[in-house]
């Protein structure tokens, strides 16, 4: 995730966790912009030493494991990029989310995105060069559409502040219409 | 290596926090590599409990290697190319700090047990005094394992200005119920054997071996781990030939026997006492009418915490909290587990994976 997009999201010197902040360069980017009190979570060891490397701090741990570790220590804003899909539980960790910070952005890759579709309409699981991995070595198991997302934080009552969709290249598209369709990734903004 | 031993025995009033007071104090310290122009690239390693300032190269009596060889030298993560690391006997202990076995000025006799409860701000503040008297103006990091863990932390809190990282290893901002429990047990052993006398024992000419033996024993067995024993000892019997005694019948046992054996020869029983008392009373919070976010507040510099897998003595959960407290107070704070086999020892030990966080911390 980029975070020019989280400009207007992340406010300047607010307290912000990082879920799965691999090398810790989003948060260091915030850290340096916005002049964040950053913190990643990160259960990857040389990942975890980059973070080190690059003044983030950082502690390990599985998100597998789920997020009570951090809830209630006063964190504005909570980061999940990418990394919903790849947990075991990713409802409960959606329902947790808002006792970690009062808002969350969240994103997604959307497996409702027509070239993902065309992918599967060839009878294969897809591999791109946005989705490497084959089958049986991918990290993401719970994979969902813009759709399915959507509904499950209606579900959950989950407000979508605002949201982004974002095409191939990483930019985002100017109509959310047909977004399931269109858009390789959506990011959230999510408020109680 | 440059490697350095000295004395420095600073002549002020040493006030305990146990409001004893002391006229002078001596600390035995050993250095190791140089210190640059502008000695701004000291770096303060802690000791745990039954350790000394024997750190790093060969020990004085020159048939073993000091407590943490494996992590200090040229090349290794806290590297005597580029640092000048200070490593102090703290005091209470007995191998040439001012301890129990001191001769007091007032009496000409060894202060025995009437040396005052000692503690770990109390560890941190003699450790200024010798920063201070080397004119280093700030840390480039304190790091310690187990109880050098929480002179780390109550640096970082005690001193903030005057460190810039805190690496505390296997260790806790507050000891447990069974930490207490187990020394409580360890002293009781000490204190039972009919040669203590009350902690007079220098003066009546006898040594508390058995009893500072046993003790060990049972300390011992809490620094390792199952996996750890059951690999190297197994169920294995001991040769016959080849025992420490008679009744001896597994190789664990003659192993700890072993070990307590040589630990009575040099350790002093009351110091035995006194570093347990200050583990047991270790409350970061204590210090700030229990609040522990207002401890940790104070701190400006870095935090590596890191626990290790097999640990029972400090288990991950007390670093765990100890981080969940940081994030708290905004302390710029990381926290990892490390694997590791050898259980609370395990922080002795350079694994590649703790060489290199540590190296990196220090040089971040």
């Amino acid at each position: 995730m980029d975070s020019a997009y989280l400009n207007n999201w992340i406010k300047n010197e607010s307290k912000v966790i990082d879920l799965g902040c691999g090398d810790g360069s989003l948060l260091r980017d915030l850290m340096n912009t916005k002049s964040v009190n950053g913190f990643g979570v990160e259960n990857d060891l040389e990942k975890i030493e980059k973070c080190i490397e690059n003044n983030v701090p950082v502690i390990q741990h599985d998100l597998d494991d789920g997020l009570k570790d951090f809830k209630h220590l006063g964190f504005d804003a909570a980061i999940m990029a990418s990394s919903i899909q790849c947990l075991r539980n990713p409802k409960s960790a959606l329902i947790d989310l808002l006792d970690v910070a009062t808002t969350c952005v969240v994103s997604i890759p959307n497996f409702g995105y027509w070239k993902i579709r065309l992918l599967m309409m060839a009878g294969r699981m897809p591999v791109s060069s946005r989705l490497p991995s084959k089958w049986y070595e991918t990290k993401n198991i719970h994979l969902c559409t813009i759709k399915d997302f959507e509904e499950l934080c209606a579900e959950l009552n989950l407000k979508i502040l605002e949201k982004i969709y974002l095409n191939d290249h990483g930019k985002p598209l100017k109509k959310l219409k047909r977004g399931n369709l269109l858009a390789a990734e959506g990011v959230y903004l999510i408020g109680a | 290596m440059k490697k350095n031993s000295a004395v420095f025995k600073s002549d002020l009033n040493f006030k305990f926090a146990c409001n004893k007071t002391l006229p002078s104090i001596e600390l035995v310290y050993e250095t190791y590599g140089e210190i640059n122009a502008d000695k701004s690239n000291a770096v303060l390693v802690c000791h745990a409990f039954s350790g000394s300032h024997e750190a790093a190269g060969l020990t004085s009596d020159g048939n073993k290697t000091g407590w943490w060889d494996e992590i200090i030298g040229p090349g290794k993560a806290i590297d005597t190319e580029r640092y000048f690391v200070v490593s102090v006997n703290n005091l209470g202990s007995c191998y040439g700090s001012s301890g129990p076995k001191s001769i007091s000025m007032e009496t000409s006799e060894p202060y025995s047990s009437k040396f005052p409860d000692v503690c770990v701000l109390d560890w941190v503040n003699s450790q200024k005094l010798l920063m201070d008297e080397l004119e280093i103006d700030c840390w480039e990091m304190v790091a310690g394992g187990s109880l050098g863990g929480m002179q780390a932390l109550q640096w970082a809190v005690s001193y903030p200005e005057k460190i810039k990282r805190a690496a505390v290893i296997a260790a806790t901002a507050q000891t447990s119920p069974q930490n207490i429990a187990l020394n409580e047990v360890a002293r009781q052993i000490i204190r039972k054997d009919s040669s203590f006398n009350n902690g007079e024992y220098i003066s009546y000419n006898t040594t508390p071996k058995e009893g500072l033996k046993t003790a060990r024993m049972l300390g011992h067995i809490t620094y390792l781990s199952e996996t750890n024993i059951q690999r190297r000892f197994g169920r294995k019997k001991q040769a016959p030939g080849t025992k420490v005694a008679e009744e001896v019948n597994f190789e664990i046992e003659n192993y700890l026997q072993y070990k307590g054996d040589q630990f009575s020869e040099f350790f002093d029983a009351n110091s035995y006492i006194l570093m347990t008392k200050a583990m047991d009373e270790y409350n970061l919070a204590d210090q700030f009418e229990g609040n522990m976010s207002k401890a940790l507040e104070r701190i400006k510099s870095k935090l590596l915490i890191i626990s290790f897998t097999s640990d029972w003595l400090f288990p991950s959960w007390h670093s765990r909290r100890l981080q969940k407290d940081c994030i708290l107070s905004n302390v710029e704070s990381s926290f990892i587990e490390l694997e590791g086999s050898y259980g609370h020892d395990s922080f002795l030990f350079a694994s590649p994976e703790y060489s290199k966080i540590l190296k990196t911390f220090l040089g971040s």
